[in-house]
């Protein structure tokens, strides 16, 4: 919030509540992404594979650089039976004037009839601790459609999705747990530019 | 924090973190016309405010009457307790859902959850207002009060301990018993300087020095070596912490003892909550967090899952469950830390108190006159 615009108002005889002028940005102009937690299936393969020794996640967002949506830590590869939890959430502006483009870029991805396309994907890292010696590999991916979000207009809350390997994408490996606050951006935005193309 | 920092007089102001139910869960800060903080306490979803003029205020959840108004609705901003202004209240603990406080006559007064007995009025019935607990009188000198989830503690100058509530897990150092409604005697034969009351666990301090623990025995958090954990409803002494011990602070599933050397923790850490990094999640082994091992740490203070330290020189470090922006490190990007980290908003401040809950901090600070670059560069 900007505070520069504080004004101090006293709302009782004894406390003093310097009040924000700002309004908190509506549901509609903002998403809201959350990496809770990760685990592995004790059988997959990355569990016995030792270089293997510490994950992060990211994902991608259209113009936001990579540094702001991946967790900012790696942490220890869980053990069998293990859930590892980065509780790494990111509110993205969704502002109809400001971020023009990025609403445009999630219209693009709720139509588009590419498989590859209606999906935020979220990518499983290895992240080598002694850093010359071997470098970062992708170990597995996470995909969430945001169709039946749109359809459903309801946020997902703690959801598990599969993550699969790069080589075998039919057989799950592990689980990543995700929320996602962004119904009410989507189905305006949707509401909006169908309206347009219409027009 | 920026510019409007100039507005927060010189006797400070009381800054809010995660779900507080103040100002829409939005960081925010607050203080008092001619009146100052004295003591901060956090339950699970209510906080507790005692000020030198010896008021008691009061807000958040109150599904329980934890907030002693009369009512059980949720009050969303600071709120003085009326019914106990001819008292002089001194200090206040909140539990998971009551609330303890002292007077400056000695006497004991609590409301709110009461199923296990924890507010020590001889039956299990919950309470909207807060009623005396007749047991003390000004003769016992309270120095310390303490809150768990269904547990209570009052520790005097003299160094005795009395627990009650909830005894499912031993919290409260009874053998065979669930719960007791009425303060009883904990000891150990030796003067007691220092109680926390954990959510499931407790913990105290001898006069010497040592640490002892009791309660839930699971995840490592009385900080005993397997063998002990059979005996885990009676106070055992933690081996482990060579130096004296000063204080301890139980959080949900964690211990956090400040000794004179140190900063030692052991429990559960899946969200940063023990500050020993990204590797250890778990351990009943007190382990030193080296990380911070050249700062003089004044304070700890442990909310369910997260911890929050402050040094001599009145800077804030926090740890731990980083969700809804209790860690006050940020307005809208949360991530869960794994070892302290510097709330870098506070480097103009001397930070005073913190009181940490299940989703939200207090802090109590003042504005640091000049050298704010001084002390960052120590630190
Ligand atoms: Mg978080
Ligand atoms: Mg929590």
């Amino acid at each position: 919030a900007s505070e520069g615009s504080e004004a101090q108002t006293t709302d009782s005889d004894e406390i003093v509540t310097p009040v924000s002028q700002k309004c908190p940005k509506a549901d509609s102009e903002k998403m809201c992404i959350e990496i809770v937690s990760l685990a592995f299936y004790p059988e997959a393969e990355v569990m016995c594979d030792e270089n293997v020794e510490q994950v992060y996640v990211e994902y991608r967002f259209y113009d936001l650089p990579l540094s702001e949506t991946e967790t900012p830590v790696s942490l220890r590869k869980p053990r069998a039976g293990e859930e590892i939890y980065f509780h790494f959430s990111k509110v993205i502006d969704l502002d109809p004037v400001e971020q023009k483009e990025r609403r445009q870029f999630l219209f693009t991805m709720l139509i588009g009839e590419d498989p590859e396309q209606g999906h935020l994907k979220f990518t499983v890292v290895s992240d080598p601790i002694e850093e010359e010696k071997k470098e970062c590999q992708e170990v597995g991916y996470a995909y969430l459609e945001l169709w039946p979000m749109l359809v459903s207009g309801r946020d997902i809350l703690e959801q598990d999705l599969d993550i699969v390997g790069p080589e075998d994408q039919a057989t799950p490996i592990g689980k990543l747990k995700v929320s996602l606050q962004a119904a009410a951006a989507l189905q305006a935005i949707y509401k909006e530019m169908t309206e347009d193309l219409c027009s | 924090m920026g510019e409007p920092d100039k507005m927060v007089p010189d006797s400070g102001a009381v800054f809010t973190f995660g779900k507080t139910k103040f100002a829409e869960n939005m960081p925010s800060k607050f203080w008092f016309k001619r009146d100052i903080p004295i003591s901060l306490s956090c339950g699970d979803e209510h906080t507790a405010i005692t000020t030198g003029n010896n008021k008691l205020f009061m807000f958040g959840s109150n599904n329980w009457g934890q907030l002693g108004l009369g009512s059980k609705s949720t009050v969303n901003k600071p709120t003085c307790v009326k019914a106990l202004k001819p008292e002089k209240v001194k200090f206040v603990a909140c539990g998971r859902n009551h609330t303890l406080i002292l007077t400056g006559g000695g006497q004991v007064y609590a409301t709110g959850g009461n199923n296990e007995g924890q507010l020590g009025l001889g039956d299990t019935d919950e309470r909207s207002a807060f009623h005396l607990i007749s047991f003390f009188t000004s003769q016992h000198k309270i120095k310390q009060l303490s809150a768990g989830s269904n547990t209570s503690a009052a520790l005097t100058e003299d160094g005795e301990l009395f627990m009650w509530g909830d005894n499912s897990e031993g919290q409260i150092g009874l053998q065979n018993i669930t719960n007791i409604c009425v303060p009883h005697q904990v000891t150990i034969g030796k003067p007691i300087s220092w109680i926390s009351c954990g959510y499931y666990h407790s913990a105290f301090v001898t006069t010497e020095g040592e640490l002892y623990t009791f309660g839930e025995p699971e995840s490592g958090k009385l900080g005993l070596p397997p063998k002990l954990l059979v005996n885990h409803k009676v106070p055992q002494l933690v081996p482990g912490i060579s130096e004296k011990v000063i204080q301890v602070a139980c959080g949900g599933g964690h211990t956090v003892v400040l000794t004179e050397k140190a900063v030692y923790t052991f429990g559960l850490g899946q969200f940063g909550q023990l500050g020993l990094g990204t590797f250890t999640f778990e351990t009943s082994e007190p382990k030193v967090i080296e990380s911070i091992k050249d700062k003089k740490i004044s304070h700890v203070c442990c909310g369910e899952n997260h911890t929050a330290l402050i040094t001599e020189s009145g800077l804030l470090y926090t740890f731990g469950d980083g969700r809804h922006g209790k860690l006050g490190l940020g307005m809208e990007n949360f991530t869960n830390q794994f070892v302290p980290t510097l709330c870098s908003s506070f480097l103009k401040y001397i930070v005073h108190l913190v009181a940490c809950g299940g989703c939200h901090m207090l802090v109590f600070a003042t504005p640091r006159l000049g050298m704010a670059e001084d002390i960052e560069s120590d630190e």
